[in-house]
Protein backbone atom coordinates (compact mmCIF):
# COMPACT_ATOMS: atom_id res chain seq x y z
CA UNK A 1 0.00 0.00 0.00
CA UNK A 2 1.50 3.05 -0.86
CA UNK A 3 1.57 6.73 0.42
CA UNK A 4 -1.62 8.87 0.32
CA UNK A 5 -0.94 12.53 -1.14
CA UNK A 6 -3.12 15.62 -1.33
CA UNK A 7 -4.01 17.71 -3.94
CA UNK A 8 -1.24 20.41 -2.97
CA UNK A 9 1.20 17.27 -3.18
CA UNK A 10 -0.22 16.07 -6.39
CA UNK A 11 -0.31 19.59 -8.33
CA UNK A 12 3.21 20.05 -7.29
CA UNK A 13 4.62 17.09 -9.15
CA UNK A 14 2.24 17.24 -11.85
CA UNK A 15 4.63 17.68 -14.57
CA UNK A 16 7.48 15.56 -13.67
CA UNK A 17 4.61 13.04 -13.44
CA UNK A 18 4.00 14.01 -16.92
CA UNK A 19 7.23 14.14 -18.06
CA UNK A 20 7.26 10.31 -16.45
CA UNK A 21 10.44 11.23 -14.15
CA UNK A 22 9.22 10.07 -10.99
CA UNK A 23 9.61 6.78 -9.22
CA UNK A 24 7.23 4.36 -9.88
CA UNK A 25 6.58 4.32 -6.12
CA UNK A 26 5.36 7.90 -6.45
CA UNK A 27 4.06 7.43 -9.61
CA UNK A 28 1.56 5.06 -8.50
CA UNK A 29 0.78 7.48 -5.51
CA UNK A 30 -0.07 10.53 -7.53
CA UNK A 31 -1.94 7.81 -10.42
CA UNK A 32 -4.24 6.44 -6.90
CA UNK A 33 -4.92 10.25 -5.86
CA UNK A 34 -6.19 11.09 -9.57
CA UNK A 35 -8.45 8.20 -9.64
CA UNK A 36 -10.10 9.50 -6.20
CA UNK A 37 -10.01 13.28 -7.36
CA UNK A 38 -11.72 14.89 -10.47
CA UNK A 39 -10.80 18.49 -10.05
CA UNK A 40 -7.08 17.01 -10.18
CA UNK A 41 -7.86 14.32 -12.98
CA UNK A 42 -9.10 17.55 -15.35
CA UNK A 43 -6.13 19.75 -14.48
CA UNK A 44 -3.57 16.60 -14.94
CA UNK A 45 -5.86 15.95 -18.13
CA UNK A 46 -5.42 19.70 -19.54
CA UNK A 47 -1.78 20.00 -18.78
CA UNK A 48 -1.06 16.88 -20.60
CA UNK A 49 -3.28 18.06 -23.45
CA UNK A 50 -1.49 21.14 -23.62
CA UNK A 51 1.94 19.45 -23.86
CA UNK A 52 1.09 17.03 -26.70
CA UNK A 53 -0.32 19.92 -28.71
CA UNK A 54 2.98 21.55 -28.22
CA UNK A 55 4.82 18.84 -29.46
CA UNK A 56 2.07 18.08 -32.28
CA UNK A 57 2.75 22.14 -33.61
CA UNK A 58 6.75 22.15 -33.21
CA UNK A 59 7.63 18.46 -34.71
CA UNK A 60 5.64 19.44 -37.74
CA UNK A 61 8.47 21.15 -39.21
CA UNK A 62 11.47 19.44 -40.68
CA UNK A 63 14.82 20.50 -42.12
CA UNK A 64 14.15 21.25 -45.70
CA UNK A 65 15.41 18.72 -47.88
CA UNK A 66 18.01 20.57 -49.64
CA UNK A 67 19.90 20.91 -46.65
CA UNK A 68 20.85 17.15 -46.60
CA UNK A 69 21.79 17.20 -49.73
CA UNK A 70 23.98 20.04 -49.10
CA UNK A 71 25.37 18.20 -46.04
CA UNK A 72 25.81 15.31 -48.23
CA UNK A 73 28.02 17.58 -50.54
CA UNK A 74 29.82 18.61 -48.09
CA UNK A 75 31.21 16.16 -46.27
CA UNK A 76 31.62 13.56 -48.91
CA UNK A 77 31.81 15.43 -52.30
CA UNK A 78 28.83 14.36 -53.78
CA UNK B 1 82.01 5.74 -37.42
CA UNK B 2 79.15 7.69 -39.07
CA UNK B 3 75.84 7.36 -37.45
CA UNK B 4 72.61 5.75 -39.43
CA UNK B 5 70.59 7.65 -40.41
CA UNK B 6 67.44 8.42 -38.36
CA UNK B 7 64.52 6.68 -39.96
CA UNK B 8 61.79 9.28 -41.02
CA UNK B 9 58.75 9.68 -38.67
CA UNK B 10 55.98 7.47 -39.53
CA UNK B 11 53.18 9.40 -41.45
CA UNK B 12 50.20 7.57 -40.44
CA UNK B 13 48.36 5.40 -42.97
CA UNK B 14 45.96 6.71 -44.85
CA UNK B 15 42.60 5.01 -43.98
CA UNK B 16 41.24 2.87 -46.29
CA UNK B 17 38.42 3.15 -48.65
CA UNK B 18 36.60 -0.12 -46.96
CA UNK B 19 37.10 2.14 -43.28
CA UNK B 20 36.50 5.24 -45.20
CA UNK B 21 32.72 4.23 -46.77
CA UNK B 22 32.00 2.25 -43.07
CA UNK B 23 32.27 5.47 -41.43
CA UNK B 24 30.28 6.85 -43.72
CA UNK B 25 27.89 4.36 -43.62
CA UNK B 26 27.62 4.60 -39.45
CA UNK B 27 27.45 8.15 -39.94
CA UNK B 28 24.40 8.26 -41.92
CA UNK B 29 22.90 5.61 -39.97
CA UNK B 30 23.19 6.82 -36.38
CA UNK B 31 23.33 10.94 -37.35
CA UNK B 32 22.36 12.40 -40.37
CA UNK B 33 18.53 10.64 -39.06
CA UNK B 34 19.01 12.82 -36.47
CA UNK B 35 18.65 15.78 -39.32
CA UNK B 36 15.22 17.03 -38.27
CA UNK B 37 15.69 17.58 -34.58
CA UNK B 38 18.86 19.34 -35.16
CA UNK B 39 17.35 21.69 -37.67
CA UNK B 40 14.29 22.25 -35.23
CA UNK B 41 16.48 23.44 -32.17
CA UNK B 42 18.80 25.17 -34.65
CA UNK B 43 15.23 27.01 -35.59
CA UNK B 44 14.04 27.69 -31.95
CA UNK B 45 18.01 28.98 -31.18
CA UNK B 46 18.89 31.15 -33.64
CA UNK B 47 15.29 32.10 -34.59
CA UNK B 48 16.27 32.56 -38.34
CA UNK B 49 15.93 29.80 -41.29
CA UNK B 50 19.45 31.01 -43.19
CA UNK B 51 21.26 30.58 -39.57
CA UNK B 52 19.66 27.51 -38.54
CA UNK B 53 20.49 26.22 -42.17
CA UNK B 54 24.26 27.48 -41.19
CA UNK B 55 24.13 26.56 -37.81
CA UNK B 56 23.32 22.65 -39.30
CA UNK B 57 25.84 22.53 -41.36
CA UNK B 58 28.63 23.26 -39.04
CA UNK B 59 27.60 20.64 -36.71
CA UNK B 60 27.14 17.97 -38.96
CA UNK B 61 30.89 19.17 -40.46
CA UNK B 62 32.36 19.07 -36.80
CA UNK B 63 30.42 15.75 -35.61
CA UNK B 64 31.93 13.99 -39.29
CA UNK B 65 35.28 15.12 -37.90
CA UNK B 66 34.94 14.06 -34.42
CA UNK B 67 32.96 10.95 -35.42
CA UNK B 68 36.00 8.70 -34.50
CA UNK B 69 35.76 9.77 -31.21
CA UNK B 70 32.15 9.22 -30.78
CA UNK B 71 31.03 5.97 -28.78
CA UNK B 72 28.55 3.86 -31.72
CA UNK B 73 25.17 3.03 -30.19
CA UNK B 74 25.18 5.64 -27.09
CA UNK B 75 23.30 8.91 -27.42
CA UNK B 76 24.38 10.33 -30.87
CA UNK B 77 21.23 12.88 -30.63
CA UNK B 78 22.63 14.67 -27.11
CA UNK B 79 26.28 14.00 -28.30
CA UNK B 80 24.74 15.73 -31.74
CA UNK B 81 22.99 18.15 -30.01
CA UNK B 82 25.21 19.05 -27.59
CA UNK B 83 27.77 20.01 -30.67
CA UNK B 84 25.24 22.28 -32.02
CA UNK B 85 25.01 24.16 -28.89
CA UNK B 86 28.27 24.49 -28.49
CA UNK B 87 28.48 26.11 -31.85
CA UNK B 88 25.45 28.50 -31.43
CA UNK B 89 26.77 29.77 -28.30
CA UNK B 90 30.35 30.28 -29.67
CA UNK B 91 29.49 31.67 -33.13
CA UNK B 92 25.94 33.11 -33.25
CA UNK B 93 24.83 34.00 -30.22
CA UNK B 94 27.71 36.42 -29.75
CA UNK B 95 26.66 38.36 -33.36
CA UNK B 96 23.26 38.86 -32.10
CA UNK B 97 21.74 40.27 -29.33
CA UNK B 98 17.87 39.75 -29.20
CA UNK B 99 16.22 41.41 -26.86
CA UNK B 100 14.59 39.52 -24.40
CA UNK B 101 10.66 39.62 -24.60
CA UNK B 102 9.31 38.45 -21.30
CA UNK B 103 8.39 39.69 -18.34
CA UNK B 104 10.02 37.22 -15.72
CA UNK B 105 7.42 37.93 -13.00
CA UNK B 106 4.46 37.34 -14.58
CA UNK B 107 5.14 34.04 -14.48
CA UNK B 108 4.34 31.75 -11.68
CA UNK B 109 0.41 32.75 -10.41
CA UNK B 110 -0.96 32.28 -13.64
CA UNK B 111 -2.71 28.90 -14.46
CA UNK B 112 -5.01 28.83 -17.85
CA UNK B 113 -6.13 25.69 -16.26
CA UNK B 114 -7.41 27.57 -13.49
CA UNK B 115 -9.15 30.29 -15.54
CA UNK B 116 -10.45 27.91 -18.13
CA UNK B 117 -11.29 25.41 -15.57
CA UNK B 118 -15.17 26.62 -16.32
CA UNK B 119 -15.08 27.74 -19.26
CA UNK B 120 -13.02 25.15 -21.87
CA UNK B 121 -11.70 22.70 -18.78
CA UNK B 122 -10.78 20.73 -22.17
CA UNK B 123 -8.52 22.87 -23.64
CA UNK B 124 -10.31 22.52 -27.03
CA UNK B 125 -9.14 26.12 -27.77
CA UNK B 126 -5.60 24.64 -28.26
CA UNK B 127 -7.15 23.19 -31.46
CA UNK B 128 -7.99 26.23 -33.11
CA UNK B 129 -4.47 27.87 -32.64
CA UNK B 130 -1.99 27.75 -35.87
CA UNK B 131 1.58 26.17 -35.70
CA UNK B 132 3.03 29.34 -36.52
CA UNK B 133 1.29 31.11 -33.24
CA UNK B 134 2.76 28.58 -31.08
CA UNK B 135 6.34 28.90 -32.69
CA UNK B 136 6.02 32.64 -32.23
CA UNK B 137 5.38 32.09 -28.49
CA UNK B 138 8.34 29.50 -28.67
CA UNK B 139 10.61 32.40 -30.05
CA UNK B 140 9.44 34.81 -27.65
CA UNK B 141 10.54 32.88 -24.15
CA UNK B 142 13.53 33.93 -22.99
CA UNK B 143 16.58 32.08 -24.23
CA UNK B 144 17.62 29.50 -21.38
CA UNK B 145 13.80 28.76 -21.26
CA UNK B 146 13.52 28.51 -25.03
CA UNK B 147 15.98 26.13 -25.17
CA UNK B 148 14.88 24.17 -22.09
CA UNK B 149 11.49 23.90 -23.27
CA UNK B 150 12.50 22.88 -27.10
CA UNK B 151 14.58 19.47 -25.81
CA UNK B 152 12.49 18.23 -23.46
CA UNK B 153 8.69 19.03 -24.82
CA UNK B 154 9.67 18.85 -29.01
CA UNK B 155 12.63 16.13 -28.62
CA UNK B 156 11.62 14.65 -25.72
CA UNK B 157 15.19 14.39 -23.86
CA UNK B 158 15.30 13.59 -20.14
CA UNK B 159 15.26 15.82 -17.61
CA UNK B 160 18.89 14.47 -16.56
CA UNK B 161 19.95 14.66 -20.33
CA UNK B 162 19.00 18.27 -20.36
CA UNK B 163 20.93 18.99 -17.41
CA UNK B 164 24.02 17.20 -18.50
CA UNK B 165 23.85 19.19 -21.75
CA UNK B 166 23.27 22.45 -20.29
CA UNK B 167 25.45 21.88 -17.40
CA UNK B 168 22.72 22.75 -14.57
CA UNK B 169 21.33 20.84 -11.90
CA UNK B 170 18.36 18.88 -12.62
CA UNK B 171 16.29 20.98 -10.52
CA UNK B 172 17.14 23.89 -12.65
CA UNK B 173 15.59 22.14 -15.69
CA UNK B 174 12.26 21.59 -13.79
CA UNK B 175 12.18 25.26 -12.93
CA UNK B 176 12.80 26.47 -16.31
CA UNK B 177 10.46 24.08 -17.76
CA UNK B 178 7.55 25.07 -15.22
CA UNK B 179 8.14 28.57 -15.92
CA UNK B 180 8.79 27.96 -19.55
CA UNK B 181 5.73 26.01 -20.08
CA UNK B 182 3.60 28.57 -17.82
CA UNK B 183 4.60 31.56 -19.73
CA UNK B 184 3.52 29.80 -23.51
CA UNK B 185 0.35 29.01 -21.85
CA UNK B 186 -0.10 32.55 -21.05
CA UNK B 187 0.70 33.54 -24.36
CA UNK B 188 -0.95 31.37 -26.11
CA UNK B 189 -4.24 32.09 -23.57
CA UNK B 190 -3.93 35.74 -24.21
CA UNK B 191 -4.02 34.96 -27.74
CA UNK B 192 -6.84 33.26 -27.83
CA UNK B 193 -8.77 35.52 -25.96
CA UNK B 194 -7.61 38.04 -28.51
CA UNK B 195 -9.10 36.08 -31.12
CA UNK B 196 -12.18 35.57 -29.81
CA UNK B 197 -11.62 31.83 -29.53
CA UNK B 198 -12.81 31.99 -25.37
CA UNK B 199 -13.86 34.67 -23.44
CA UNK B 200 -11.31 34.21 -20.46
CA UNK B 201 -12.06 36.17 -17.44
CA UNK B 202 -10.93 39.70 -17.38
CA UNK B 203 -7.65 40.85 -15.72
Amino acid sequence: MSRRINCREAVEQLYEYLDRELTPATELAIRQHLAECPPCCDHFDFEQLFLEFLRARCRAQGAPPELKHKILRELFDE
Amino acid sequence: MTTPPTPPPPTPPAPSPAAEAEKRASFEREALVHLDSLYRVALRLTRNAAEADDLVQETMLKAYRAWDQFEKGTNAKGWLLTILRHAFINEYRRRTRHPETVDLDAIEPFSVFSELQDEDPQGTFFDRIVDDEVLRAIDGLPEQFRETVVLSDVEGLSYEEIARMLKVPVGTVKSRLFRARRLLQRQLYDYAVGMGYIKGSPR
